[in-house]
């Protein structure tokens, strides 16, 4: 096995400015997971930025994967704006009472700051990661696009319903959270972070691309150039299938699309030199029930698709790594990248 | 059947089709006046509209937000109809104990399995979001034999679904039903592996999965 000869912050800043690395970037999207390796139940992990922090500085000790990613469930954003959530006591935290349940709440709908709700907590977390390993490592924080914070503002069932029966509320929702999501990755930012645009709700496992276009790639390409405007590239993350509407996500002036149950050939074709690729270890089939040989089979396969891809490319999980996975196989997931990734 | 039925069921099917819930429900009204069996219009009027936009979505034409709002439409039109049917005992639908397991917060896939399961005839019995292995026992003592659709997104709550297997069999009900299970991260190598009977990869799948497995019950008809 070959040895690394740069730290992942050398290997990152290298990728971005597009100079030569030892290997590709190595971004398992451990979220929730590096509660359970440490110890710490996860209503403990995303409630104490500091405990959140510490628990991602014990994963990246003892995996040295290339990316820290700040994170843990996909309504912090609606809650801070009035949705109300439930706790489970070891698994993350779901909508328990959307804010908007009809016209007249909407009133009552706040525009949250970064001080609201449990921002604060990501915000900390990537303070405290970044004084600590900053130096080695990057510090990323993922935070919800505004079609995933409407839907959590409104139920994603409903919010379906009102693509239909009632576009101006679906835009005002949408245009509310959008000016959220600039104003916290703005804090993201302000904190030393890198902001990372997840938006699991407007997958196209639910929308067809015109829906998309309609709904979701408007406020995305705004929100991405506001990244970008601050100096920082703009980096998405669709989970499900995505194939049907990857030519409007690369159309969202994103730098890197992290892609998830898509074939990454195929991704690659389309994507030409136009957007970086990341992903897509299969995170259920593979890192939490595959062996430490399945991880290294796909590592290897991904690997020479990867160095194909005219904008880069990083290896990464399809969709966040399962909170129960076995180290062993994202052991060997970094040592599948520096066998099979090497670069020079 | 005469013109005028025919004409009637296609208006369902279409009113459905086309997301036109205040037509589904005048079709409804109308099926009433003229004194059409209400499961006839249900059963070739409402469902065959529902099956086709299950064919609509197989093709990638139609998406959740379509399936939800034709099924608003046939759920409107079923309320209407519903009240005038006569029970007969003979021709019980195959009751389908549907649930999305314990620890899972989504509910959306399951809701549309729901949809076309009901489309299609079934009878289900919806447990929600979040449930419990023993909650499916108890579901499955009370209901004595059927089908039983367990679904989930998230991979950390793939091993509860095992369990509600093994509850089955340590409450000796496990050969009254047959067990299917779906969702993301699953697989019929999963289904295999934790001892359930079919995987289904997506609704459409789910409902042909539930057709032949209802004829592996027991003592029941599948009408």
């Amino acid at each position: 096995m070959s040895e690394d000869r740069m730290t992942p912050k050398e290997r990152f800043q290298a990728f971005l400015s597009g100079k030569p690395m030892d290997r590709f970037l190595c971004v398992p999207l451990i979220l929730n997971h590096a509660a359970r390796i440490s110890g710490v139940k996860v209503s403990e992990y995303n409630r104490d930025g500091r405990v959140m922090a510490e628990c991602h500085i014990r994963a990246y000790r003892r995996y040295g994967h290339d990316l820290i990613t700040i994170f843990s469930d996909t309504a912090i954003t609606a809650e801070a704006m009035g949705s109300e959530l439930h706790y489970p006591e070891d698994d993350v935290p779901r909508l328990e009472r959307p804010a908007v349940t009809d016209a007249a709440d909407l009133s009552r709908l706040v525009r949250a700051t970064p001080a609201d709700g449990r921002l604060p907590v990501y915000l900390e977390a990537i303070r405290t990661a970044a004084s600590a390993v900053g130096d080695e490592v990057p510090v990323a924080c993922c935070f919800m696009a505004p079609f995933s914070v409407a839907a959590m503002l409104r139920g994603v069932d409903m919010l379906a319903r009102d693509l239909y029966r009632n576009k101006p509320l679906a835009h005002h929702l949408l245009s509310l959270s959008l000016e959220v999501c600039k104003d916290f990755a703005d804090a993201i930012i302000d904190a030393g972070g890198i902001p990372i645009v997840g938006d699991p709700v407007a997958t196209g496992s639910i929308l067809g691309e015109r829906q998309f276009r309609e709904f979701v790639l408007p406020y995305l390409q705004e929100l991405h150039a506001h990244i970008a405007r601050r100096g920082v590239p703009p980096l998405l993350h669709i989970c499900g299938q995505t194939i049907r509407i990857l030519d409007a996500m690369i159309e969202s002036g994103a730098a890197l699309l992290s892609l998830d149950d898509i074939s990454m050939a195929e991704a690659r074709d389309r994507a030409g030199d136009k957007v970086a690729l990341m992903g897509n270890v299969r995170p259920a089939q593979t890192l939490l029930r595959g062996s430490p040989e399945d991880v290294l089979a796909e590592v290897r396969s991904l690997c020479s698709i990867g160095r194909e891809c005219k904008s880069g490319f990083i290896l990464g999980s399809g969709c966040e790594v399962p909170i129960g996975t076995p180290p062993e196989n994202l052991e060997a997931m970094l040592a599948g990248v520096r066998e099979y990734g090497r670069l020079s | 059947m005469d013109t005028t039925s025919e004409i009637l069921l296609k208006e369902l099917a279409r009113a459905v089709v086309e997301m036109d819930e205040e037509g589904a429900v005048a079709a409804a009204c109308r099926a009433i006046e003229l004194g059409m069996d209400p499961q006839i219009a249900i059963s070739e009027g409402l469902s065959a509209g529902m099956r086709k936009v299950g064919e609509l979505y197989e093709r990638g034409e139609y998406f959740v937000p379509e399936i939800l709002i034709c099924s608003d439409a046939m759920y409107a039109a079923i309320d209407v109809l519903e009240p005038h049917i006569k029970v007969s005992p003979a021709r019980r639908p195959v009751r389908v104990i549907l649930g999305v397991i314990e620890g899972d917060i989504h509910d959306l896939g399951k809701n549309i399995v729901k949809i076309m399961l009901e489309a299609a005839g079934f009878e289900v019995e919806d447990l929600g979001r979040d449930v419990k292995a023993e909650s499916f026992v108890r579901a499955a003592r009370e209901t004595g034999s059927g089908i039983i659709g367990l679904s989930t997104l998230m991979s950390t709550t793939m091993d509860n679904m095992a369990k509600v297997v093994q509850g089955l069999r340590e409450a000796g009900l496990r050969k009254n039903f047959q067990i299917m299970i779906g969702g993301g991260p699953t697989s019929p190598a999963f289904a295999r592996e934790i001892g359930a009977d079919g995987h289904g990869a997506n609704a459409t799948e789910a409902v042909e999965l539930a057709e032949s497995l209802a004829g592996r019950l027991p003592c029941l008809k599948t009408g």
